[in-house]
């Protein structure tokens, strides 16, 4: 088994029905023999940075996995095929991924959403206490650079001198 | 005799030496705007000072995200 991603894009204008079955055929796809689907992700609409079939937004949808090397060709044979889908890549993560590997991965993944919440909350948080706490260290942060910049501009004149 | 001209050389550390925390990912689009310019060209290393190895990870990065349509391959607006 291999680890891999995949982002596709599907048209824009799909309704939540035909997104969900899209994914779900996908993920069959990808489930089938022995593999397994570490994270799925649905980024949802977004703006493209170029028109994709003369479309200029996009539904992303993001996938890493652990599957067959047979099941990526036969998902990509599909992503042709079907119409909905606008555009895909898949980028391959790992040679051999095992059972605990996918598991350590999932772990990653549950951690990082952890510490997505814990800064949004800081963030929150921070915008709230803003007042006497923020500005004295901002202060101390102009001051140096510009004591350095003094300094360097003394050194220049004195070798310009010699 | 005639004054000699001096150069000057600013000092550059490549950003991702320094940071280790900074990761280069292709999907991260806000890191990867700052080594493009305006029109979408990739920065070349000696302007941003980035060392050679991770300047290949940033160069491969953003070959992907235009890939994938998340940076443009040229301009910022598309038409």
């Amino acid at each position: 088994m291999r680890r891999y991603e995949t982002i596709y894009i599907l048209r824009p204008n799909l309704g939540e029905e035909e997104i969900t079955k899209v994914v779900e055929s996908t993920n069959a796809i990808l489930n089938s023999g022995d593999g397994e689907i570490i994270a799925l992700d649905q980024w949802g609409l977004r703006k493209l940075a170029y028109l994709i079939k003369k479309e200029s937004n996009g539904y992303y949808v993001y996938c890493d996995y652990a599957t067959a090397p047979d099941n990526v060709s036969e998902m990509e044979r599909k992503f042709r095929i079907d119409d909905t889908v606008m555009k895909y890549m898949t980028v391959k993560l790992a040679e051999a991924i095992d059972t605990a590997g996918i598991e350590a991965a999932r772990g990653d993944y549950e951690a990082a959403k952890v510490a997505a919440a814990k800064a949004a909350e800081e963030e929150e948080q921070e915008t709230e206490e803003q007042g006497g706490d923020k500005k004295e260290p901002v202060k101390e942060a102009v001051k140096e650079p510009v004591q350095e910049a003094a300094k360097e501009t003394e050194e220049v004149k004195e070798t310009s001198g010699e | 005799m005639p004054p000699k001209k001096r150069i000057f050389h600013r000092k550059r550390v490549c950003r991702f030496c320094t940071d280790s925390e900074m990761i280069i990912d292709y999907k991260d689009v806000k890191v990867l705007r700052n080594f493009v310019t305006e029109r979408g060209k990739i920065i070349p290393r000696r302007i941003f000072g980035t060392c050679a190895s991770h300047q290949r990870q940033v160069c491969e990065a953003i070959k992907r995200a235009r890939q994938i349509a998340l940076l443009p391959y040229s301009g910022n607006t598309p038409r």
